[in-house]
Order: C-alpha cells, then sequence, then structure tokens
C-alpha cells in the first residue's frame, strides 16, 4: 500500500479517522497488497476488518456507493431512446472524413502525421542559418565600430540590453524559445508543443 | 466505400456495460473492425460505435451531469476517434482509448461550460472537513431495489451535482470503468495519493447525502413508503424511519 493519507494523531488502530478509513477504502477497492505480498501493513487491515465490525460494514457502505452510483447513471443512460444515438450517428456519419485516395490526399495525411516534426525541423533549420549569419567572419562589431562621432550611450548595459525570454514554462506541455538578432532587430521565436495526453491525439 | 458486412450482433443494452466484457463474445473483434475503419470502411467505425456509444455515453453523463452535454460528448468523442484513429496503434484496447477521449472533452466541456464554483474553491470547501470518517452505516435492503425509488435516485443525482468536477470525474471513472488508482492518477495527470483523496472525499459526501435522505425523509418518501397509511402521523425527523426503509422497499 502506498501514499496513504494523515491519521489522526493517537488514533489507535479501532479509533475511526479518514487515514484508517484510506486503508479500508484501499482493501475495498482491491488496491492494497494483503500479506500474502508480504505487505504487513495490509495485513494490519485486513486483521481489523476481521475484528471490527464497523469498518466491515464501511467496507460494505465502500462498495454500495459504488453500486448504487453505477446503477444510477446505467439506468439514466438506458433511458435514452435508440432513435436519439441513431439520429447521432447520422451526424456523426456526416462529418466523417473520407478517406485518403489521391495522391494529395496522402501527402496531406502523411504531413498531417508528422506536423510537428516538419514544423520543428524547419525551425531548427531556421534557426541554424540565423545563426549562421550572425556568426559570419568580417560582421563588424556594433560595440567599436560605431560611427564616428555618434554620441556614446552611457545607460547602463541592462537597460540597453533587448529583454529576452529564456525559457517558458508550458504546464503541459514543452516549450522552445529561440532568440535571433539580425540587421533588422532582435526575434524571439516561441514554439509550444502540447503534451500527447491521449494516445495519438 | 463499401467493405466487408460485418456480423453485428444485437447487443442488448446490458452488455454495453463496463462490468460485462465484450471481447471474445463479439464475432468480430475491435482490432479488427479497427483495421477496418482505419482502411475508411464506415460499416466497421459504425459497428464500434454500436458497440461502445451507450457506455460512452455513460460515462459522459456522470461527468458532464446533462444528457444533451452529454450526448454532444459522446458525438464530439467519435468524430475525434475516427479522425485520429489512423495515430491508434492498439497499444490498449479501443474502448480504453475511446473512454479517454471522452473523460478529456468531458472535462474540457466542464471548464468551457462552467456551471457552478471554480474548483478550487469547491475543493477547499471539501478539504476543510477531510479528517472526517466514513461513518459504518449503509443503505438497507438491495441497491438494486433502492434504485428504484425516485427519491433515492434523486438525491443520487443532487450529491453527484454537488460534488466538485474532480472529485465526480474520479468516482465516475472508478465506479464505472473500475479503473486503477494509478489509471486514474495517469488520466488526470495527479498522483496516486490526490486520486485516492478525490475518491475517498467524493464517496463520504455521496454517503452522507443518501443517509440523511433515510434519516430525514420528506413526507412524500414517507408515504411513498408505507403506502400513505402513515404519512400524515409518522414523525419522520424525529424517529429511525432507515429501519423500515428496507421492508418497505421490499415490496417491490
Amino acid at each position: 500500500m502506498s501514499e496513504r493519507g494523515p491519521v489522526k494523531a493517537g488514533a489507535g488502530p479501532d479509533v475511526p479517522s479518514a487515514g484508517a478509513d484510506l486503508e479500508l477504502m484501499e482493501h475495498a477497492d482491491g488496491e492494497a497488497n494483503g500479506a500474502a505480498d508480504g505487505d504487513p501493513a495490509g495485513a494490519d487491515v485486513a486483521a481489523r476488518i476481521g475484528r471490527d465490525p464497523d469498518a466491515r460494514v464501511k467496507v460494505a457502505a465502500i462498495q454500495q456507493i459504488g453500486e448504487l452510483v453505477r446503477g444510477h447513471l446505467e439506468l439514466s443512460a438506458d433511458a435514452v431512446h435508440d432513435a436519439k444515438f441513431a439520429a447521432m450517428w447520422r451526424r456523426i456519419d456526416d462529418q466523417l472524413e473520407a478517406p485518403a485516395t489521391g495522391l494529395w490526399s496522402r501527402v496531406a495525411r502523411w504531413f498531417d502525421r508528422y506536423r510537428g516534426h516538419v514544423i520543428t525541423g524547419a525551425v531548427s533549420a531556421g534557426a541554424v542559418a540565423a545563426l549562421a549569419l550572425i556568426l559570419r567572419p568580417g560582421t563588424p562589431d556594433a560595440g567599436f565600430a560605431g560611427r564616428p562621432g555618434a554620441a556614446i550611450d552611457v545607460r547602463p548595459v541592462a537597460l540597453r540590453a533587448t529583454p529576452e525570454i529564456d525559457s517558458l514554462d508550458t504546464p503541459g506541455g514543452s516549450s522552445t524559445v529561440i532568440n535571433l538578432d539580425d540587421e533588422d532587430g532582435h526575434t524571439t521565436v516561441i514554439w509550444v508543443t502540447p503534451a500527447d495526453t491521449v494516445e495519438g491525439i | 466505400m463499401r467493405g466487408p458486412c460485418y456480423d453485428r450482433p444485437r447487443v442488448n443494452k446490458a452488455g454495453q456495460r463496463a462490468s460485462i466484457p465484450t471481447h471474445g463474445r463479439d464475432p468480430v473483434d475491435d482490432r479488427d473492425l479497427v483495421l477496418g475503419a482505419q482502411r475508411g470502411d464506415r460499416d466497421a467505425f459504425k459497428t464500434l460505435f454500436e458497440r461502445y456509444h451507450r457506455r460512452a455515453y455513460t460515462l459522459a453523463l456522470g461527468v458532464v451531469r446533462h444528457q444533451d452535454d452529454a450526448m454532444d460528448v459522446v458525438q464530439d468523442a467519435f468524430i475525434k476517434a475516427h479522425k485520429y484513429l489512423d495515430k491508434f496503434e492498439g497499444s490498449s484496447s479501443f474502448y480504453t482509448w475511446l473512454y479517454r477521449i471522452v473523460m478529456n472533452l468531458a472535462i474540457d466541456h466542464l471548464r468551457k461550460h462552467r456551471r457552478v464554483k471554480p474548483v478550487e474553491l469547491d475543493e477547499m470547501r471539501i478539504e476543510s472537513d477531510g479528517d472526517d470518517p466514513l461513518l459504518p452505516r449503509i443503505l438497507g435492503g438491495n441497491p438494486g431495489r433502492a434504485l428504484l425509488d425516485k427519491q433515492i435516485r434523486g438525491r443520487i443525482d443532487q450529491a453527484l451535482d454537488e460534488l466538485s468536477e474532480n472529485h465526480r470525474a474520479v468516482l465516475v471513472m472508478r465506479e464505472l470503468e473500475g479503473l486503477s488508482y494509478e489509471d486514474m492518477a495517469q488520466a488526470m495527470s495527479c498522483s496516486k495519493g490526490t486520486i485516492m483523496s478525490r475518491l475517498f472525499h467524493a464517496r463520504r459526501n455521496m454517503q452522507k447525502r443518501l443517509l440523511d435522505l433515510i434519516d430525514h425523509p420528506s413526507a412524500e418518501l414517507v408515504a411513498e413508503l408505507t403506502g400513505g397509511v402513515e404519512a400524515e402521523d409518522t414523525p419522520a425527523n424525529d424517529e429511525a424511519p432507515a429501519k423500515r426503509v428496507p421492508a418497505a422497499r421490499s415490496r417491490s
């Protein structure tokens, strides 16, 4: 067993608490290991259920709530007339995409399937090209080769520098931040890829 | 495009329930239907729809709590499943894949059409009495018979409505689909401990609501359970009519 909730301080095995009842719930759900699995805590719960009538009733209550919820929802679903689902299928059928048959359709599907990889590759290639342009030999250093007579920028370095995004926190996905400097100024490319939550989607 | 003619069994409603496996009984395996649908056979996909639409609807209804919304969720889920079917590689069963789509769409639907107060507030309220244990009581009698009682079903509906989205989603996944704590944690992107906590609070609150109905029955319920004989002179809120409920229900 694992990740049990807190047990009330001073609560003995026969004193009801949410923590102790969590163990009962694990047992009722078949999530707890028993003595046969070498888990002494699991054996303790089984022993508690054996000697404590209240514990047995609580396990029965958990199972009963499950039956009531499941039964109620299934009866509610059964009450929906078949005609409604038949109408739903017609709407679905109208919206289903036709299978790809032509060359263009197959190319489109291939691109749709690997779109993420293709775009990532394109962005990476663009970034490499931009870096190559920036770092190419003979590029004048703006810090030393300014126009003769130009005013000296006396602002602190922190104020002179363009604000940059180094990283981005994207829960449920990943992100890539690319900062590009060229003759047109500063460009930041942010690429966010949502994490797959369902296989293939 | 016409595909092979699949032998579609007339699966009755009970046969579409989560507790009764369809594999091994149906002439055409889900995997063959998925392969057919991936090749563009709409009949194959229709068979998958016929096999699982009501089960998917039950799941959606449990989460979104509104019939029309649940129908929309199921419809969108099948359209989405068809759209991405070529990416389904069969690492799980088709229904396991489908129910995750249904669950994601149902939760998205709740977030977009939030009719109740935000989850965080609701969860805080529930967590504030987090040390309450379960009550060592059950409803008397057979749950199947209890479900014939409109007021009990109404109270189940009410109790489900009062749960936060997260608590309800966990309860529905567990009770309808029998998902393990670990699977639910993956589906909801949270820890196993969080799942246990949500499930425990959901069950305890359901229990409180249902026992409250039995302890404090309405005059209508007392009249229904006693056949109207004792309705006038029964002190409904003072005694413990729970003991009479099973006997009264045994009439059906």
